[in-house]
């Protein structure tokens, strides 16, 4: 098996009823590659996904894989395999004749697309599940069925739908594990959806994110984690601290900020100009206790254990509680702060970004969770 | 309080009126006197159901019996069976292709063909049956089996459409869309993934539509021509001169019987496929 790349030119996606699903999109993803495409829910993932699979045809624009290009061609006659959402085994075939079912599909012979369905059961580690039905197995073996099932067609693309969704946290991890070694195996190119962001940025290459039909920025994990490009790139991915602010001076690179808690500066990647209205971001694993650079003096107000590191969450601004929240993580190495203490915060201007201001994925969080 | 306990009356009301006439129809099938009679009890028998296949010499001397036309009977039986023969399948496979067309096929047209197919369920089956008649015989077919056939198979077609709809319905598309995606055309999806998912359904249609081509009257009796078939003719004997026979009775319990049967059989299988 040999993965292709696949290249989006100019894609742009309408349904029928006028819903524009995804705005134009311009996207190379190399052979071999472990891509991410990770938003949240609604923003369009399943739809770019049908597009590359041929379910949808794009309202403009070309799909190309291996440099030939889609247009005309049905799912059925498309070098890709796609695992959907909810799996969709078979329900009335045996484990094997899901599995063989591709190589039926092209006229395999049935001693031989047997004896293959069982060597691509063997390496998802369930040889000896091959006579039971799907409804038979565990919600990770069924899973496992659905890659064996899609690499039996030795697509050049595998296309995974949120394919761990449905598995409890433990078996989650397991999988991801899993499916790279699969992925790295077999070299097979990998266009991966998912809104968890955990999942996105330890499996791949590189990430797409995506909100509201626009892929905003496309990176690796690193990139976009520690260079957001957008407001909604950088508090959808991780946690941030974010104050509104305004530009009230620039330098090269770097940007100052008048927000209602002082005056800050911070890398301006961006380039904004004096007077534009900005957002000011700073993960709380940069937010430093008593460091004089950027201070802002805050109230703490909670204290999370987390386990390997401590979470800090404090009130910053005149009245208490009605003022701006900032968290703070640091190694769980120190004592033990009091609830209501008095702090100063301070944070490196390197460690910090002004974006335009923009959309937010304000519930991020919380829709990654789900 | 007063408003349940209206309700359960009327609930049992219903029901009377609805059992009651089966009940006593059943019970006079075993009363030894013609035309049949629960009230006026001459001694239990089994002679009307024995009709069928008693001999000759007892046929013979039986009073009632013996004014009846067993052998008629028999032939209009055969012809119900032939009849159903050809309706089911050709129902079977039209009301598939309806079913397919209107839950695969979204197209704007969907409403109205929705209406086309079924309306013949709805028209009264006197016109079914004359305009099939009238139909045929433009094209030079009298009247018979075959124009029964054709006239049964207009409205017959449509229980298997609704209840195949009904369950392609409730199949996730992703199914289809997987096979689709794995290379399969689109017939082999519909032999290997639809088809085998509608198996449960097929068969309980089929069931269904034999029984709704055996005991179908009127629509049959507008495009019979000449022939008989097994509703036909126990409308004939229901028209004796001397009452009808009880074993119109029997025949009517024996078929309360089957489709008993058949609802128990199909209750089970639903409950079997519901535990997988
Ligand atoms: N057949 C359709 N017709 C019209 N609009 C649709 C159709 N399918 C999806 N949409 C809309 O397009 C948008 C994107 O849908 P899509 O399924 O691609 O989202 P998604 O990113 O996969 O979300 P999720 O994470 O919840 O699966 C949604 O707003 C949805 O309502
Ligand atoms: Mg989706």
């Amino acid at each position: 098996m040999r993965g292709q790349d696949v290249v989006l030119d100019g894609v742009e996606i309408t349904y029928p009823n006028g819903f524009r699903a995804v705005e134009r999109t311009d996207l190379t993803i190399a052979a071999g590659e472990f891509f991410s495409i990770l938003g949240p829910s609604g923003c369009g993932k399943t739809t770019l996904l049908r597009a590359v699979s041929g379910f949808v045809t794009p309202s403009s624009g070309r799909v190309l894989i291996g440099g030939a290009d889609q247009a005309g061609k049905g799912p059925n006659a498309r070098p890709t395999a796609l695992i959907f959402q909810n799996l969709a085994l078979f329900p009335l075939m045996s484990v094997r004749d899901n599995v063989a079912f591709g190589l039926e599909a092209r006229g395999v012979a049935r001693r031989e697309r047997h004896a293959r369905a069982e060597e691509l059961l063997a390496l998802v580690a369930l040889a000896d599940q091959a006579d039971k039905k799907p409804t038979e197995l565990s919600g990770g073996q069924r899973q496992r069925v659905a890659i064996a099932r899609a690499l039996a067609v030795e697509p050049a693309v595998l296309l995974l739908d949120e394919p761990l969704s449905a598995l409890d946290l433990k078996l989650r991890s397991h999988m991801r594990a899993e499916l790279r070694a699969i992925q790295k195996q077999t070299g097979v190119t990998f266009i991966y959806i998912t809104h968890d962001q955990g999942e996105a940025l330890t499996m791949s290459d590189r990430v797409a994110v995506m909100n509201k039909g626009r892929i905003e920025q496309v990176g690796t994990g690193d990139a976009i984690y520690s260079a957001p490009e957008t407001a909604f790139a950088a508090t959808f991915v991780g946690e941030v601290n974010r104050i509104a602010g305004r530009v009230v001076a620039v330098e090269p690179e770097y940007a100052r900020v008048e927000t209602p808690l002082g005056v800050f500066r911070a890398r301006n990647p961006r380039g904004l100009a004096v007077g534009a209205v900005a957002w000011l971001f700073v993960r709380p694993e940069a937010m430093q206790i008593g460091l004089d650079e950027n201070a802002i003096p805050a109230t703490l107000q909670r204290r999370d254990l987390e386990g390997p590191f401590v979470a800090l969450h404090f009130s910053a601004g005149t009245e208490a509680g009605m003022g701006q929240a900032l968290s703070l993580h640091r190694t769980n190495m120190g004592g033990i702060e009091v609830i209501g203490t008095e702090m100063r915060l301070g944070f490196r201007a390197a460690d910090a970004l002004v974006l335009p201001e923009g959309a937010l994925a304000e519930t991020g969080q919380e829709l990654a969770a789900q | 309080m007063t408003s349940d306990r209206l309700l359960t009356a009327f609930t049992w009301t219903f029901l009377a009126f609805m059992f009651a006439p089966l009940a006593l129809m059943i019970v006079a099938s075993f009363n030894d006197v013609s035309p049949p009679s629960v009230t006026d009890w001459r001694g239990f028998t089994f002679k009307w159901y024995e009709f069928f296949w008693m001999d000759e010499a007892r046929l013979r001397a039986d009073p009632v019996l013996r004014t009846l036309d067993r052998e008629r009977f028999y032939g209009c039986m055969g012809n119900s069976v032939q009849v159903a023969a050809v309706v089911v399948p050709l129902a079977l496979v039209l009301g598939l292709a309806g079913a397919v067309m209107l839950t695969r096929w979204q197209s704007r047209a969907n409403g109205l063909l929705w209406w086309v197919l079924l309306s013949p369920m709805l028209a009264p089956g006197v016109i079914l049956g004359l305009s099939a008649l009238v139909f045929w015989n433009r094209l030079g077919v009298d009247a018979g089996l075959f124009t029964i056939m054709m006239a049964q198979v207009t409205f017959v077609a449509g229980y298997p459409m609704l209840m195949l709809m009904a369950r392609l319905q409730r199949q996730p598309p992703e199914l289809e869309e997987a096979a689709l995606d794995l290379g399969a055309g689109p017939f082999r999806v519909f032999r290997r993934i639809t088809l085998p998912y509608l198996a449960p359904a097929l068969a309980s249609a089929a069931v269904i539509c034999a029984l709704a081509s055996v005991e179908n009257y009127n629509t049959t009796m507008f495009a019979k021509g000449g022939a008989c078939t097994f509703a036909t003719e126990i409308g004939a004997m229901a028209r004796n001169a001397n009452g009808h026979p009880p074993v119109i009775n029997a025949v009517g319990t024996i078929i309360i019987l089957v489709t008993v049967a058949f609802a128990l059989a199909g209750a089970l299988t639903r409950k079997r496929e519901a535990r997988v």
